[in-house]
């Protein structure tokens, strides 16, 4: 495939220059095998070093790319050039969050969100000499919502998150799933007495832009309506496993 | 540890913002039944042009269906303001996130829902037939013969007073 | 160093340039039909009440609902009012069946969640399905007495018989 030139359109904010967001444009020649993270570098490296990013892993791993590319929350190392239905590639910071420069988001408040909802093991049984058993059925239940590397493409893309930031949003949601359905963790009751809260799951309008753009192809909003169900019922089922990879 | 328990029990939930969640998934199924047949009782059976005092002092104070209108109707009326009032709440309540201006938003908002509540309710079960209101009526349109009989003549043409197999629906 | 953060309706605005598809437009229309309804009911409520309070307000209001002021009928008036009520009828409709596609996704977290696009274009279909024979009975109420169409759009229907005797 021969090389494409691409019109970059970028929300640019700088701090000291910007009272706020303008448009700017760049040209580059892209081979259609580039990422979306490839053209951003090409244009800060020849043209305008000024340009602010985040990233780091560049293989979609990290999640630190996170950005609103054409319309929709991606990470910017997964998106290949040759998938562009246009020679226009427009690139905004991710909504709902302060913009700190350019593409660059304070991430403070997602990251809140997320350690509110204790993601980690609470057992506090004592020890067993062993390890603490669990079946493979038992360690299939949660599998989906392990995958998740904080990226905040789900909680940036859900429209409730936009209008009200202490949504704990679907991310901490997944985060809380993937410890509430572990059969080793003993602190269901106590995340799901959070995520009870006005600011809880009971946000969640099942809008789906969540689902969509998680870039592990995480069943978010399904995450969230088990938590609901579990909240509704007071049961949470550890064992059943639910189907994870057969619909893709 | 054994770990072989299915499911665990946690503590049973509550709290406003479930209860609400709730209610507005058991309202809207009930209103999806009272809400479309009332719009397509009114609406397509009868015709909104052929509605008027006559027409609902008969509906509600028929001796054999009247309470069934008033019950249908009561029902309605109070899920409808609910449901909507809480949904109203719930919108606003993603834009509007400072505690304060939510306070006050919420006590608006049921002050308001709670005066329809009463006028609703108050109009649906202390409705009495205005008889002479109707007699006056009548006599006024036949003093009035031109007027009436065209406008008359719009309803009724539409929506002849034969259709007998919905009589029972005013 | 200065951060910026969205007002309250930029936020609405980035929100709708936001490429969500068939999740958040059933989402948004849910929210605008289901404002559009309270705004109905509200009016509704009140107009009912006159019922009890005043007979003959009622039946004024009735009257101009119907595009009769005084019991003089206003072809636009009329038509206003029973496309408002097409508009009533539909955003009824959509909201009861989105309401229920948003049911499905609680009963069943795996299943229904799972179809979610599939449903989408269930509730749509629903929605044409129920619309179609309604909009044809309303508009068929309307024109069943064919009034001189381009006269009918200013004058009261009284008025135009009066010529077109
Ligand atoms: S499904 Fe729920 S959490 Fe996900 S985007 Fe929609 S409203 Fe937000
Ligand atoms: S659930 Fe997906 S989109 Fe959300 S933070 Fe985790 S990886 Fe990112
Ligand atoms: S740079 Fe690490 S996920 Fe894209």
């Amino acid at each position: 495939m021969s090389m494409r030139t691409l019109t970059v359109r970028i929300k640019r904010y700088v701090p000291e220059r910007d009272r706020s967001p303008r448009w700017e444009e760049f040209k580059v020649e892209a081979d259609p095998h580039d990422r979306v993270l490839d053209v951003i570098q090409k244009v800060k490296w020849d043209q305008d070093e000024t340009i602010g990013l985040r990233r780091s892993c560049a293989h979609g791993v990290c999640g630190s790319d996170a950005m609103r590319i054409n319309g929709v929350n991606r990470l910017a190392c997964k998106v290949l050039i040759k998938s562009l239905p246009s020679d226009v590639l427009t690139l905004e910071p991710i909504l709902g969050l302060p913009v700190i420069k350019d593409l660059i988001v304070d991430m403070k408040p997602f990251f809140d969100h997320y350690k509110s909802v204790l993601p980690y093991l609470i057992n506090d049984d004592p020890p067993p000499t062993t390890e603490r058993l669990q079946s493979p059925e038992e360690r299939a239940r949660f599998d989906d919502t392990t995958r998740c590397i904080l990226c905040a493409c789900c909680t940036a893309a859900c429209p409730p998150f936009w209008g009200d930031n202490k949504y704990v949003g679907p991310a901490a949601i997944v985060n809380a799933h993937r410890f509430i359905f572990d059969s080793r963790d003993r602190g269901a009751a106590e995340r799901l007495d959070i995520l009870n809260d006005t600011e809880g799951v009971w946000r969640c309008r099942t809008v789906f832009n969540c689902t969509n753009a998680c870039p592990r192809e995480i069943k978010v909003t399904q995450a969230i309506q088990e938590v609901k169900q579990a909240l509704l019922t007071g049961e949470v089922d550890t064992h059943s496993v639910v189907n994870i990879h057969q619909e893709t | 540890m054994a770990v072989t328990a299915r499911s665990r029990r946690v503590k049973p939930a509550g709290g406003f913002e479930l209860a609400a969640w709730y209610f507005m998934r058991i309202s809207g199924l009930f209103l999806v039944f009272l809400a479309l047949g009332h719009l397509c009782i009114m609406h397509l059976i009868h015709n909104v042009e052929s509605i008027n005092y006559n027409f609902v002092s008969d509906r509600w104070t028929n001796p054999q269906t009247g309470y069934i209108w008033r019950l249908w109707d009561l029902t309605m009326v109070n899920l409808a303001i609910l449901h909507g009032f809480n949904g109203l709440r719930q919108i606003l309540e993603e834009w509007i996130n400072r505690a304060k201006s939510r306070v006050v938003l919420r006590t608006g908002i049921w002050i308001f829902a709670g005066a329809l509540l009463l006028l609703g309710n108050y109009a649906i079960l202390m409705f009495v037939k205005d008889a002479d209101y109707l007699k006056n009526r009548r006599d006024a349109s036949s003093d009035a013969v031109t007027v009436r009989a065209d406008v008359d003549r719009g309803a009724s043409s539409r929506h002849p007073a034969a259709v007998p197999a919905f009589d029972v629906l005013k | 160093m200065s951060v910026y953060r969205r007002g309250l309706v930029s936020r609405l605005v980035e929100g709708l340039r936001y490429g969500g598809g068939a999740g958040q437009w059933s989402w948004l229309l849910h929210r605008i039909t289901g404002l559009g309804i309270l705004l109905y009911l509200v009016v509704h409520i009140w107009d009912t009440f006159l019922v009890i309070f005043s007979p003959a307000s009622y039946d004024a209001i009735m009257g101009f609902y119907g595009g009769k002021i005084h019991g003089v009928e206003y072809p636009l008036l009329r038509w206003a009012f029973r496309l408002g009520e097409l508009g009533l009828f539909a955003s009824v409709v959509f909201h009861a069946v989105n309401g229920l596609r948003v049911i499905l996704f609680d009963l069943s977290p795996i299943r229904a969640v799972g179809a979610q696009k599939e449903l989408f274009w269930a509730v749509v279909a629903l929605f044409f399905f129920i619309m179609i024979p309604v909009t044809f009975i309303v508009i068929h109420a309307l024109v069943a007495e064919p009034t001189p169409v381009a006269a009918a759009i200013v004058f009261p229907r009284n008025f135009v018989q009066a010529f077109v005797h």
